[in-house]
């Protein structure tokens, strides 16, 4: 266990309480530094702290407004020392007028505890953190139900519970428990993620007067991505994505993303804004253009398939991007597979040009999916429907998924009542009752009518809607 | 309109030669769907129309895109993928534009230019002039325009006339297949209309030849064997 722990990182946290809610109670010293309500607003405001620390090392994790992390190994041999780098670190974010607190220990749990430890943090040696944690209560793992469970079982400090082997505590406790076990040891539950430095890294140009023809500013395009290509190789960056915004004469500013990974050439930026330009007929009088790289990530040299695994030829990115300039990017998708009960479910459509990950997996088994054959056609929006008996009545569905009449007519969509010659159901589903806005309980049928179509229909809400049709 | 499709032509004035698939001039289709079309595939250039929307505009393409063609399909905000890929269409080779909106016409000659093919329900009837000069777009880049509605002047012109599905009876049962029959006629000279019997879809979601509906195949001993074994892989896959 001891070796694990010498093994572990070094770790710098920044603490300003002032950001923090508890904290700012404790430290009536509230700077006033700007720690506004709203976490965006925060992370703006915190953005000053964190360029500061920037300055001693540029691989920053925000780890939430008001705390950050930096590993301390590589500063510290610059600085000479922890305790110097701590020092110097704290004096430079004061100086900024912000109140801090500085903790470093072996890995990011216990360097966040020493930044707490003390008015202005603790140094924690390397090899010590350990001993350092023993003496905290289990309550400082903020785990809420295993912080309940543990002093129950006798298990009141950080030490008693690293005392534990950890596959008896991850059989015991789970997944949790094994967590627990592995940051009361000292051990990172995840290793840090650098942030990547936040400047501005778009380039624009102004046109005046402003350019009535599109061609000089796909020119003045050209010039302008090889500028932004250069800065960005120069910080050993690279965007997934770049922003070509417009800003017109009369105000009206036009801007649009297009997909880059890195791998588009000056002219292949160019060409994009001709495509934007052309998609908005009537665009004229041009006073700047600014391209702005979006989502910045580290360069790796890396060539990936430009649009996901399977690949797509020149000629058929090349109309679809067309396409994506006259309609908008999210108006061109590629469908792709997702898993779900109702039909409309079943597919999610992806913008071109964007890599997405279902969130409902198709390859889980869905119980309550209709078998196949599946509907031709699957309405988005269900059409609102009427079902009724013989007698005219609607028809209604039971708890016990019992039809109160067989099925006679079908009327969709406020269209002519259909004579159903056939049907079967009603097959009940209940769904994700565990999330209100997503929760819904159906009765579906099959139903043929006169005509020889076939329908997928629910009744939802009391309410008939056909949800597909398998024509 | 015409201009701006002039002008994606313009844009684009050479076809590439180097991505045309093998087998030029002519994409498959499914073996069912064979003996339907004049030239028993899907002539390059050329305009094919499926009635309305629904799977036969699906099967259509399926084979040509297994085969490595691109396939958009603009106009069909209710496409059934689940449909489309149990009848053997890669999704991984569709793209989709739900709602082409007022420019469609521009919209579909950039996509003839690009796909090898575009499925398409006009959000509108297309007026003669527009027609001609889409076909024209067609032609020039030896893509197939693939209709889910009306459209004078196609090449080869399908059409589901009758339609039964089988497996759901009066409150038990489910849908598990649908026998139709589908008529096609062309336009050149000397075309008489053809018809066959299809699932469409079969039990699996395939779509595949079927045998004449019972009361016409009395007099056709192979057929009714064939209808036989359908009905037994009916049963069976149940």
């Amino acid at each position: 266990m001891t070796s694990l722990t010498a093994a572990a990182r070094r770790v710098l946290v920044l603490r300003c309480p002032d950001w923090l809610d508890g904290a700012a109670a404790g430290n009536g010293a509230a700077a006033g530094s700007g720690a506004a309500a709203g976490s965006g607003t925060a992370a703006r405001a915190f953005e000053p702290v964190v360029a500061i620390v920037e300055a001693f090392c540029p691989q920053v994790e925000v780890l939430r407004p008001g705390i950050c992390a930096i590993a301390a190994r590589g500063p510290a041999r610059f600085f000479g020392g922890e305790a110097e780098l701590a020092a110097k670190l704290a004096e430079a974010v004061c100086l900024g007028g912000f109140a801090c607190q500085v903790g470093v220990a072996d890995g990011l749990f216990a360097a966040g505890l020493a930044a707490r430890a003390g008015p202005t943090g603790l140094l924690v040696p390397p090899g010590e953190t350990a001993e350092f944690l023993a003496g905290h209560p289990v309550t400082v793992l903020d785990l809420p139900e295993l912080c309940e469970l543990l002093p129950r079982l006798g298990i009141e400090t950080l030490g008693q519970l690293a005392a534990l082997p950890p596959a008896e505590a991850a059989s015991r406790f789970g997944a949790q428990g094994k967590l627990a076990s592995r940051l009361a040891r000292g051990l990172d539950p995840r290793p840090l993620i650098p942030r990547p430095a936040a400047d501005d890294k778009s380039v624009q140009m102004e046109f005046e007067p402003p350019a009535e023809h599109s061609e000089p500013v796909i020119f003045a395009a050209k010039a302008l991505a090889d500028q932004m290509h250069d800065r960005l190789a120069a910080a050993g960056l690279a965007c997934v994505r770049v922003q070509v915004q417009v800003r017109c004469a009369n105000g009206q500013e036009l801007s649009r993303l297009w997909r880059h990974d890195g791998l588009l050439s000056a002219l292949a930026v160019a060409e994009r804004v001709r495509w934007q330009l052309d998609g908005w007929l009537g665009t004229s009088g041009i006073t700047m253009l600014r391209l702005i790289p979006d989502q910045l990530v580290r360069a790796t040299g890396r060539q990936l398939a430009l649009w996901g695994d399977s690949v797509i030829t020149d000629r058929v990115a090349r109309a679809a991007i067309r396409v994506q300039a006259m309609l908008g990017h999210d108006r061109v998708t590629r469908p792709m597979s997702a898993g779900g009960r109702r039909p409309a479910e079943q597919v999610i459509f992806v913008p071109f040009g964007d890599a997405a990950v279902p969130d409902r997996p198709p390859d889980r088994p869905w119980p309550g999916q209709i078998p196949a054959p599946a509907p031709a056609t699957v309405y988005q929006a269900p059409l609102a429907a009427c079902v009724t008996d013989s007698s005219g009545e609607a028809v209604s569905v039971s708890g016990r998924a019992q039809l109160s009449a067989p099925p006679a007519l079908l009327s969709a969509a406020g269209g002519p009542p259909r004579a159903i010659t056939a049907w079967a159901g009603p097959w009940p589903v209940t769904q994700r009752w565990w999330d209100p806005p997503c929760a819904c309980r159906q009765a579906r049928l099959q139903l043929v009518t006169e005509d020889g179509a076939a329908w997928l229909a629910a009744l939802q809400d009391g309410r008939w809607l056909i949800e597909a049709s398998y024509d | 309109m015409g201009a701006e499709i002039a002008q994606v032509i313009s844009l684009s004035p050479v076809r590439h030669r180097d991505d045309v698939l093998a087998g030029e001039g002519l994409l498959p289709v499914l073996p069912a769907l064979r003996e339907l079309l004049p030239d028993g595939g899907l002539r390059r250039g050329s305009v094919v129309t499926s009635g309305d929307w629904g799977l036969l505009s699906l099967a259509l393409v399926t084979e040509a895109v297994a085969d490595g063609a691109w396939c958009a399909v603009a106009g069909i905000p209710s496409i059934g993928m689940r449909a489309a890929v149990e009848a053997g269409l890669d999704p991984g080779r569709l793209l989709l534009i739900a709602e082409p909106g007022p420019s469609w016409p521009q919209v579909v000659a950039s996509l003839l230019d690009g796909f090898d093919i575009v499925l398409l329900r006009p959000p509108e009837p297309p007026s003669a002039q527009l027609r001609h000069k889409l076909e024209a777009v067609a032609r020039r880049y030896g893509s197939i325009l693939v209709l889910a509605g009306d459209w004078p002047g196609a090449q080869a012109r399908l059409l589901v006339t009758d339609a039964e599905w089988t497996g759901i009876g009066v409150g038990h049962g489910r849908l598990r297949a649908r026998r139709v029959q589908v008529v096609s006629s062309g336009r050149g000279a000397g075309e008489r209309p053809r018809s066959a019997w299809l699932w469409l879809p079969g039990p699996d979601g395939k779509v595949s030849a079927a045998a004449p509906a019972a009361g016409m195949s009395a007099h056709d001993a192979s057929a009714r064997r064939n209808y036989l074994i359908d009905a037994e892989q009916l049963v069976s896959s149940g």
